[in-house]
């Protein structure tokens, strides 16, 4: 995914540029293939879910790379991180994190502006899509590879008809680190 | 005072969305239709006008012609979408506030078909649209398009 739009956040670094147009047609054309090939808006669901989960396991060594972090101490930091560093980085767009429960596990990334979602109308017997979908499978794999399993759904959706995009998410667990080998051999 | 119809048509002439602004009885409408089916005729003839003598081709057609209760103006697109609109001034009109009003509704238009679940050539029924051409034209009647211009 290549940051798109002409203006940037100040502190990202130089990424390639696309037209924020070009990307914003393309995802829709890509959404609309989809329901034509699937038929089932909870497949399409799924099936941007798992595009999202694959292009995060990817993306998250460019943005570890590109953006110069220190190691996150706690859930909190990598929330942060997501919303003020690296949803910038890729989409000019930032969030605020909200919502913490009281384990601070779960939290909210609040979006005001969804670069993905720009001109979109959402006929009504697609109420059940969740167009955006593919951007809560970008941080479910991104943080998978980092070894926090998580998960990610949308709270509210302004294509239908709330103010705001929310992302929910939710800690499950940290996992270990798995090593490709045994340490007896 | 203002505008009292605004209308969209397409490339084949088929109608895409046509909307009175005061609340019409079916007469009104049926007459509104009328004005508008009769000034696609006026639409062609400025076009082949235009095409004649090698004038730039431009989008605002202008005034296309008068009834008796309105006066009619057209705009086409590069894309062959046709925008119509008829005023109800006695006053003069600016033709800079007519061609603002022009603009806008064509923008709006170029957001809605930009909507990727947006079909071509279908009537437009999105509630979003409504709400913008309300808004478009409540700027034209408050501002007063006959004294002077306005910001858009």
């Amino acid at each position: 995914m290549l940051r798109s739009g002409p203006t940037g956040a100040r502190n990202a670094p130089a990424l390639e540029q696309i037209n924020a147009e070009v990307f914003t047609l393309t995802y829709g054309s890509i959404v609309r293939q989809l329901i034509s090939d699937y038929e089932d808006i909870e497949e399409v669901n799924k099936q941007l879910e798992q595009m999202g989960y694959n292009m995060g396991i990817r993306l998250v060594d460019e943005f570890l790379a590109k953006a110069k972090i220190s190691r996150c101490s706690s859930f909190r930091d990598t929330a942060e991180v997501v919303a003020k560093q690296a949803l910038p980085m890729f989409l000019n767009v930032s969030a605020n994190v909200t919502n913490w429960s009281p384990d601070q596990t779960e939290c909210s990334l609040v979006l005001t502006d969804n670069p993905l979602a720009d001109f979109v109308e959402l006929p009504d017997e697609y109420r059940e899509l969740r167009y955006c979908n593919v951007l809560a499978g970008v941080v479910r794999g991104a943080l998978e590879m980092v070894n926090m399993d998580v998960e990610c759904r949308w709270a509210a959706d302004m294509l239908r008809g709330d103010d705001c995009y929310e992302l929910r998410l939710k800690l499950k667990e940290h996992r270990d680190e798995k090593f490709p080998y045994k340490d007896d051999d | 005072m203002g505008i009292a119809c605004v209308a969209f048509i397409g490339p084949q002439n088929n109608p895409m969305y046509l909307r009175s602004i005061d609340p019409a009885s079916d007469d009104l409408y049926m007459k509104l239709h009328y004005v508008i089916h009769c000034s696609l005729d006026a639409v062609e003839e400025k076009v082949m006008l235009k095409r004649g003598p090698g004038d730039s081709q431009d989008a605002y057609l202008g005034l296309l012609y008068p009834t008796e209760d309105y006066k009619v103006y057209g705009y086409l697109t590069n894309t062959h979408i046709k925008i119509i609109l008829l005023l109800d001034d006695e006053g003069p009109v600016k033709d800079e506030a007519v061609m603002r009003v022009f603009r806008r509704l064509h923008g709006l238009y170029v957001d809605t078909a930009s909507n990727p679940f947006h079909k071509f050539g279908l009537p437009l029924s999105s509630p979003r649209f409504d709400g913008a051409v309300d808004g478009i034209v409540a700027i034209y009647r408050g501002a007063g398009a006959s004294q002077g211009g306005f910001m858009t």
